[in-house]
C-alpha cells in the first residue's frame, strides 16, 4: 500500500508540538505530507486504539561515517552472531542483506532504525575530509532521513584562526567547512584534547589550560565555534562533547563549559559521561541537572549506558587510549590530518561492575531530574551507550518505575550510595514525553520544522504503536511505520525500504576567505583544494 | 591553435597513495602528457585509449542482451557464483557488484585475499595504531622504514606523504626527522638514510619482540646482536614526539614472516604510552582499499565475503586462490582488471569467466561475456580510497566506452527482476 493518499483511522494522537496529548482522531496523508483532511473514499487504514506518534528522530548516533567502517571491520565476531538476511520486502523492492553486532552494516542499520520507528537520523561525528565516505554510506543506509555533523574543535586551520583572534575568519571557515562537507551542524569534540593527544601534550585537563605552542584553550574553541554557529544562522547551535569524557570530577569541567556559553545556545551531548563527580566514582547528575532546568539556552541529549556489549567509537582519542589500557580490550586509533582523531575500543557495560552501573544510575537521573523534556533528549550515543536497539528498554526504565526499581536491585551497588536514583526517584515519563524526548523535542533542536510533529504539512513519518502493558515491547516493533506517506511497516513487517532524503546546509560565508586556505592546503594537506568538498550529492542542501 | 584538453587535480590510481595533483593533457582523444609523472602514473594512465565492444562466446553482442544472458546465467547458477573484485573500479562500481552478488547469494572476493589479508585479520585481533598519510607528513619527527624502500613501488610516499614535505609541526622539513632504514633478509632499506639496521629473516621477530619489551619498560638485558639493535632502534622511537613506522603490506618477492605484521601493531600501540605514533601500512592501487571499504560497510568483512546462506558471512579460511580453485563455481563473474602477475591470474582465468571491465575483451583467456567499460578515473567518474582509506574524487579525463557502475547498476536490476518473475 503506497497511495499518495491515507487516512490513519481512529489512532490515539501523541503530537505535543501540537498540543496534542492522547487525542482519538484520524490523521490524513497526502503526497508525503500530514493535511487537514481527505475527500471521502481516500483509502483508509485501520489504527483504532493504537498509538500514534511522529517518526522518530535520533539527534545523535554513529552510523555512517569512516570511524564507524573501521569499528565495523574491527569486530567480525559479533556480525558473525547476528546475521541479517534480506528482509521480505514487497516484490519489486531490492532488499540487501547485512550483518549487526553493535555497529551493523548500512543497509541493516537502515532497516533496523525503521523497524523502531524512526524516520531521521544524525551522524554526530565526521571528519570532514572523509564526509564522502560517510555520504557513500548514508546512501547504502535506507529508510532513513540523515545529515551528519561535521568535526571542527581539533581543525588546525580553525585552532590557527582562534590562536590569531580571528573570529570572523574562523566563522567563515565553519561555513565553508560544513557546506564543503555536506553537513547539518557543527560538532565539537574534547575541544583541543585531540591536538594534546596528537601533539604528545596527552589531554587538556580543563577548560583553561593552554594548548601548548599555541596560548590557546578549550574556551578560546568553545566560544569562536558557539559564537560561529548561531551568526552563521545554524538551525542546531553547536553540538558539543566536552572535555575530560569518562573521567571521573568531569562535571567541574562540564559545568564550567556550560558557563562559559551562557546566554548562548548550545547543546551538550552524551551528557551521562560529563556528569561524574569526584574524588573517585560518584553522581553529579543533579548539580547538572540543576544547571541544565534553569537556563533554557542550554540543551543536551543523556547517552544513557544500557547493559550489554556496546562498542565505543569517538573522536576523543586520548579517551579511548585510557580505556584500552583499563579494560585490556582491542584498541584502534587514527589520527586524521589537519582536523581530528578517532579511537574505538569494543566493550561490555555489566551490572555486576560498578562503575558500569553507576553509569547507568547516572543516565538515568538526567532524565529523571529534567524540568524540561524539550531540552532533555533521549540518546545511548550509540553504540558508545548502547545500540540504538536498546532505545525501547530504555523508554520501559523511564516509564515504569517498578521495572526501574527492579533492575535496581541487581546492579552492584557500591558506587551508588548518595545517589538520586538510589534515593528513590518515583517519576514515570507519560507517552507525551516520550513523544518529546524521541521526536518532538530533538526536532526542535535541530531546526527540523517538518519533521518531529503531525501537523498540517509535516512529513508524513509516522509511528504507530500497539498498546502493550510491556513497554518495551510496545516501542520494540511498531505496528506500522509510514515514511514520507509510503507505508513501510506493515503489521510490524518492513515491506518497504525507499531512500531516505540527505539533511544537510550550504551556508554563504565571505569568499574573502578563499586565497589564505587555498595556500594552507597547497601548504599542508595531502587532499588538493580542489577536490576537497563533496560534489554531487543526491539532494539539494536546505535553505537556511 | 592547440586541440589540447588539460584536466587538472587528477587522482591517479597506479599505486596506494592516490595522488590527486596531477594534470592530464588529453590531445586527440588519447593522453599525450601527465604531470608530475612518476614512473606508476605513466603507466596506469597510458595513453588512455581503451575497446568499447562487448562480446559473448566471442562474438559481439548488443549490451542489453549481454547483461540478460548474464543474469540468467547468474541467476541459474544461484548460489555456485564467484564475484571477484579486480582493480581500475570506482567505488560506485563496487557498491553496485556487491548487491548482485548478494541477489546471487555469491562468494566475493578480491585481490586483497592473497596480498594485504593476513594484515588486515591482525588488525581485527588487537586493533591498530594508525594516522592518515597527511598526519604523518604533518606529525613525524622519528620513521623507521621496515623492510621497504617505497620509492619504487611508491614513487611519491617520501616526497608528498612523509619525511621530504614541511609539515605543521615540522617546518625543518627531512632536517627535521631522523630515518632509520632497517633491511630484512632480501627486503632492502631506503636509500639515504640517517640510521641503517641490518637484519637477518631470523632475527626480525626477535628484534620487534625486544623493542617492544624496552618500550613497555623491559630493556634487554643480553649484549646479543639482536639486543643491540633492538636498543637502539627503542631509544630512537622512544625519544620520538611522534614516530612513525612504515612497512609494506603488499607482498615482494620475499617470502615474509606471518609474524612480521602482528609483532609492528603491537609495537606501535606501545609506543603510545611513552610517546606517540602511527604505523603505516604501504598498500597498492586500483582502489583496492576502497573494496575493502565497501565490502565492510555493506557486509561487515573486508574480504573473502560469502552470501550462499542468504546474508554475508566471513571465509577468510577459504580466501583467495585457495577458494576459487575449489570447483565450487558455476558462474564467475571477473569486475575490473586482473594483472597477470596477480596470485589468481591463472585460477580465474581458467574459469572461462565474465567479465566486465577495462579491456574486457581482450583479456588474455577465454571469456563467456565480455563487457568493455572505462577505467576509474580516467574515464570513469567517482570515488577511489587512498590507502590510509581518505576517500578521494575521481574525475574523467577523456570518454570511455561505457562506465563499470552504470553496467553493474543495470545488471542489478536486471537480475533482481529475473528473481522476481521466479517468485511472481
Amino acid at each position: 500500500m503506497s497511495s499518495s493518499r491515507l487516512r490513519l483511522v481512529g489512532g490515539t494522537i501523541y503530537d505535543p508540538a501540537n498540543q496534542v496529548d492522547g487525542e482519538a482522531r484520524d490523521l490524513c496523508i497526502e503526497d508525503g505530507r500530514i493535511v487537514a483532511s481527505l475527500p471521502d473514499g481516500a483509502p483508509t487504514l485501520d489504527v483504532k486504539g493504537m498509538v500514534v506518534m511522529a517518526g522518530g528522530v535520533d539527534i545523535h548516533s554513529h552510523l555512517a561515517s569512516s570511524s564507524c567502517n573501521h569499528a565495523r571491520r574491527l569486530l567480525p565476531e559479533e556480525h558473525a552472531a547476528d546475521p541479517a538476511p534480506r528482509p521480505e520486502l514487497t516484490l519489486e523492492e531490492l532488499a540487501r542483506s547485512g550483518t549487526g553486532g553493535t555497529v551493523p552494516t548500512t543497509f541493516t542499520t537502515g532497516y533496523r532504525y525503521a523497524g523502531l520507528g524512526y524516520t531521521t537520523v544524525f551522524d554526530a561525528a565526521v571528519a570532514p575530509v572523509a564526509a564522502r565516505h560517510s555520504h557513500a554510506e548514508l546512501d547504502d543506509t535506507p529508510c532513513v532521513d540523515a545529515g551528519i555533523f561535521v568535526l571542527m574543535g581539533n581543525d588546525e586551520y580553525l585552532l590557527r584562526q582562534v590562536a590569531a583572534g580571528e573570529r570572523e575568519r574562523a566563522r567563515d571557515y565553519a561555513a565553508w567547512l560544513l557546506g564543503s562537507a555536506g553537513g547539518y551542524a557543527i560538532k565539537v569534540v574534547n575541544p583541543g584534547g585531540i591536538e594534546a593527544w596528537k601533539s604528545g601534550q596527552r589531554n587538556l585537563s580543563g577548560l583553561d589550560e593552554p594548548l601548548k605552542g599555541r596560548g590557546i584553550t578549550a574556551r578560546d574553541i568553545l566560544e569562536t565555534l558557539a559564537t560561529a554557529g548561531n551568526e552563521i544562522g545554524l538551525p542546531h547551535p553547536v553540538h558539543i562533547h566536552c572535555n575530560n569524557l569518562g573521567m571521573p570530577g568531569n562535571v567541574d569541567v562540564t559545568l564550567a563549559s556550560m558557563r562559559a556559553l551562557a546566554g548562548r545556545r548550545a547543546h551538550f551531548t552524551h551528557l551521562q559521561f560529563h556528569s561524574y563527580g569526584g574524588p573517585g566514582w560518584r553522581s553529579a547528575a543533579v548539580p547538572i541537572m540543576e544547571y541544565v532546568n534553569g537556563h533554557p539556552e542550554v540543551s543536551v541529549d543523556v547517552g544513557q549506558v544500557m547493559f550489554g556489549p556496546a562498542t565505543t567509537i569517538t573522536a576523543d582519542g586520548p579517551v579511548e587510549y585510557l580505556l584500552h589500557r583499563s579494560s585490556g580490550r582491542k584498541w584502534l586509533n587514527l589520527d586524521i590530518e589537519l582536523e581530528t582523531g578517532c579511537g574505538i575500543v569494543p566493550i561490555v557495560y555489566k551490572d555486576k561492575a560498578a562503575v558500569s552501573a553507576l553509569q547507568w544510575a547516572i543516565g538515568l537521573e538526567l532524565f529523571l531530574l529534567s524540568q524540561d523534556p524539550w531540552r532533555v533528549i533521549l540518546s545511548t550515543d550509540h553504540p558508545n551507550g548502547g545500540s540504538f536497539l536498546s532505545y525501547p528498554a530504555l523508554i520501559q526504565l523511564l516509564m515504569d518505575r517498578s521495572v526501574r526499581d527492579d533492575r535496581l536491585k541487581q546492579v552492584n551497588p557500591k558506587l551508588l550510595a548518595g545517589s538520586a536514583l538510589a534515593d528513590g526517584l518515583a517519576r514515570e515519563y507519560t507517552l507525551n514525553e516520550i513523544a518529546i524526548i524521541t521526536r518532538a523535542g530533538p526536532a526542535r533542536l535541530l531546526g527540523l520544522k517538518q519533521k518531529g510533529h503531525l501537523g498540517v504539512g509535516a512529513d508524513a513519518d509516522v509511528t504507530v504503536y500497539s498498546r502493550d502493558p510491556d513497554i518495551a515491547r510496545m516501542f520494540a516493533s511498531p505496528r506500522f511505520v509510514l515514511k514520507g506517506g509510503t507505508l513501510i511497516v506493515e503489521e510490524g513487517q518492513l515491506r518497504r525500504a525507499p531512500a531516505g532524503r540527505r539533511l544537510r546546509l550550504a551556508p554563504a560565508y565571505d569568499t574573502a576567505l578563499l586565497p589564505d586556505l587555498r595556500g594552507y592546503f597547497d601548504a599542508y594537506s595531502t587532499v588538493s583544494f580542489a577536490n576537497y568538498p563533496v560534489q554531487e550529492l543526491r539532494d539539494d542542501p536546505l535553505p537556511l | 591553435m592547440s586541440s589540447d584538453r588539460r584536466v587538472e587535480h587528477v587522482t591517479c590510481l597506479g599505486c596506494g597513495c592516490t595522488c590527486d595533483d596531477l594534470t592530464v593533457v588529453v590531445s586527440n582523444d588519447r593522453i599525450t602528457e601527465v604531470t608530475p609523472a612518476c614512473p606508476l602514473g605513466k603507466a596506469w594512465f597510458g595513453d588512455g585509449r581503451v575497446p568499447g565492444q562487448v562480446m559473448s562466446d566471442g562474438k559481439p553482442v548488443a549490451l542489453d542482451l549481454a547483461i540478460e544472458r548474464l543474469a540468467e546465467a547468474l541467476v541459474a547458477a544461484r548460489g555456485r557464483c564467484l564475484v571477484y573484485l579486480g582493480t581500475d573500479l570506482t567505488t560506485e562500481a563496487q557498491r553496485a557488484a556487491l548487491s548482485v552478488a548478494d541477489l546471487v547469494g555469491a562468494t566475493v572476493d578480491s585481490e586483497t585475499s592473497d596480498t594485504a589479508a593476513n594484515g588486515l585479520i591482525t588488525a581485527q585481533r588487537r586493533g591498530r595504531a594508525a594516522a592518515t598519510l597527511g598526519e604523518v607528513r604533518n606529525r613525524g619527527d622519528v620513521f623507521v622504514f621496515w623492510g621497504v624502500d617505497p620509492r619504487e613501488s611508491y614513487p611519491r610516499f617520501l616526497s608528498r606523504y612523509s619525511v621530504e614535505p614541511v609539515g605543521t609541526q615540522v617546518p625543518d622539513g627531512r632536517h627535521g626527522r631522523h630515518v632509520i632504514a632497517v633491511s630484512v633478509g632480501a627486503d632492502a632499506a631506503l636509500e639515504p638514510a640517517d640510521s641503517r639496521i641490518e637484519l637477518t629473516a631470523d632475527q626480525e621477530i626477535a628484534v620487534l619482540t625486544l623493542i617492544r619489551a624496552a618500550v613497555l619498560g623491559n630493556p634487554a638485558g643480553a649484549k646479543t646482536k639482536t639486543a643491540q639493535a633492538a636498543g637502539i632502534i627503542a631509544e630512537k622511537l622512544m625519544g620520538a614526539r611522534y614516530a612513525v613506522l612504515v612497512h609494506d603490506a603488499e607482498p615482494t618477492v620475499e617470502a615474509r614472516n606471518p609474524l612480521r605484521a602482528e609483532a609492528l601493531i603491537a609495537l606501535t600501540q606501545a609506543l603510545n604510552g611513552p610517546t606517540r605514533a602511527s604505523l603505516v601500512s604501504l598498500r597498492a592501487g586500483g582502489n583496492r582499499v576502497g573494496g575493502e571499504a565497501v565490502l565492510t560497510w555493506q557486509t561487515g568483512y573486508p574480504f573473502a565475503v560469502d552470501f550462499t546462506l542468504g546474508y554475508p558471512r566471513y571465509r577468510p579460511e577459504r580466501r583467495g586462490r585457495a577458494g576459487i580453485e575449489s570447483d565450487r563455481y558455476q558462474a564467475v563473474l571477473l569486475l575490473g582488471s586482473l594483472p597477470e602477475n596477480s596470485p589468481t591470474f591463472a585460477a580465474v582465468s581458467r574459469l572461462r569467466p565474465t567479465v566486465i571491465g577495462p579491456r574486457a575483451s581482450q583479456a588474455p583467456f577465454p571469456t563467456s561475456i565480455a563487457i568493455d567499460t572505462g577505467v576509474a578515473g580516467i574515464h570513469d567518474r567517482g570515488t577511489a580510497y587512498r590507502m590510509d582509506e581518505i576517500p578521494l574524487a575521481l574525475r574523467s579525463c577523456l570518454a570511455g566506452p561505457r562506465a563499470a557502475a552504470d553496467v553493474l547498476q543495470q545488471l542489478s536490476r536486471a537480475t533482481h527482476r529475473l528473481l522476481q518473475a521466479r517468485v511472481g
